[in-house]
């Protein structure tokens, strides 16, 4: 029986997001956002898509009298990406 | 990159790959921190060493005292390179605090081996005790002082901690190899005087940070560091 994809995070841009977010403490969203060569608006919504799910936290704060948007991986958005890459294995094991 | 767009298992699989290598091809580090160190101790010891060999006095000042000095511009640089940083690891975290640790350590041990043999003098005193020495070839006795033996090479051992720790962490060669070498001088500072172990400290800061630091600052230059030390 395989395990359905998370379809939060079976998306294109939030895949993305996360998969950068995991390998690092907090990232700068102007990072993320030249990472994923995204646009401002639109990385925003899926970012709070994230954070609605409690995937990622996300801190606002000033920095040198400008705003700076940092994320984090939450404990929850790293089980949900473990699992995630264990059922795209899954999938990807029969698919051999 | 498309908003909903969705993906086969196939192509989640290369976007993780491709934004995990992302992450990891964006670590710079300039180097400026372990050039600053290298060169202090580097200095400090090979002057150490010169005062020894030519019988020279700075009078009151330490040539070590330097060390002190070079906290300002660490704080400095730390701040300025904090500032850039768009991103933050948790490698990077663990190494941080390794070398906080270690400074600390460098101060405690300093502290200790300052404070240390004269606290037992007086701790001697109290109970009445006085520590003479003879010299076995005049007969003459004289008060002894006491000291902490060969502290130089526990020096050498605490250099090579989180030299080593940070190169086997990082697979950065450069100072794995300095890490190493720190270890063998202080094998060699166990049978040297306190004039050669000056020599070896200016070395070790030389293998441990000058030279790595210089490596990380060319990559840097280059734009194409991926280490992060």
């Amino acid at each position: 029986m395989f395990k359905e994809l998370d379809p939060i995070l079976h998306s294109q841009l939030r895949l993305a997001v996360m998969s950068l977010l995991i390998g690092v403490k907090e990232a700068e969203f102007t990072f993320i956002r030249e990472k994923t060569n995204s646009t401002a608006g639109n990385l925003s919504v899926q970012i709070q898509k994230l954070k609605d799910v409690g995937y990622v936290d996300v801190t606002k704060q000033f920095k040198d009298n400008y705003p700076l948007t940092t994320c984090k991986i939450t404990k929850k958005g790293i089980n949900a990406f473990e699992d995630y890459v264990k059922a795209l294995q899954q999938y990807l094991q029969v698919k051999k | 990159m498309a908003e909903e767009k969705k993906l086969t298992e196939q192509e989640s699989l290369q976007l993780i790959t491709e934004m995990i290598h992302k992450v990891k091809s964006s670590f710079h580090e300039s180097g400026t921190s372990a050039i600053l160190w290298g060169s202090i101790i580097g200095f400090c010891g090979l002057f150490s060493f010169l005062q020894f060999q030519f019988q020279f006095s700075t009078g009151w000042f330490d040539v070590w005292l330097l060390t002190f000095i070079a906290i300002l511009p660490q704080i400095i640089i730390s701040i300025r390179e904090t500032r850039q940083k768009r991103i933050l690891t948790y490698e990077e975290t663990a190494m941080n605090a390794i070398w906080l640790v270690f400074g600390i350590s460098i101060f405690a041990l300093t502290f200790y081996n300052n404070a240390v043999p004269k606290i037992t003098e007086s701790f001697y005193a109290k109970e009445g005790i006085e520590l003479l020495q003879k010299n076995i070839a005049t007969g003459e006795i004289t008060t002894f002082h006491p000291f902490v033996l060969s502290i130089s090479s526990v020096y050498l051992i605490l250099y090579a901690v989180p030299t080593l720790a940070t190169g086997l962490a990082r697979k950065f060669k450069p100072m794995t190899f300095g890490g190493i070498i720190c270890y063998l001088f202080f094998i060699i500072s166990c049978f040297t005087t306190y004039k050669y172990d000056m020599l070896l400290h200016s070395l070790a800061g030389i293998f441990c940070w000058l030279i790595p630091g210089l490596i990380l600052r060319r990559n840097y230059l280059k734009g194409n560091a991926c280490v992060n030390v």
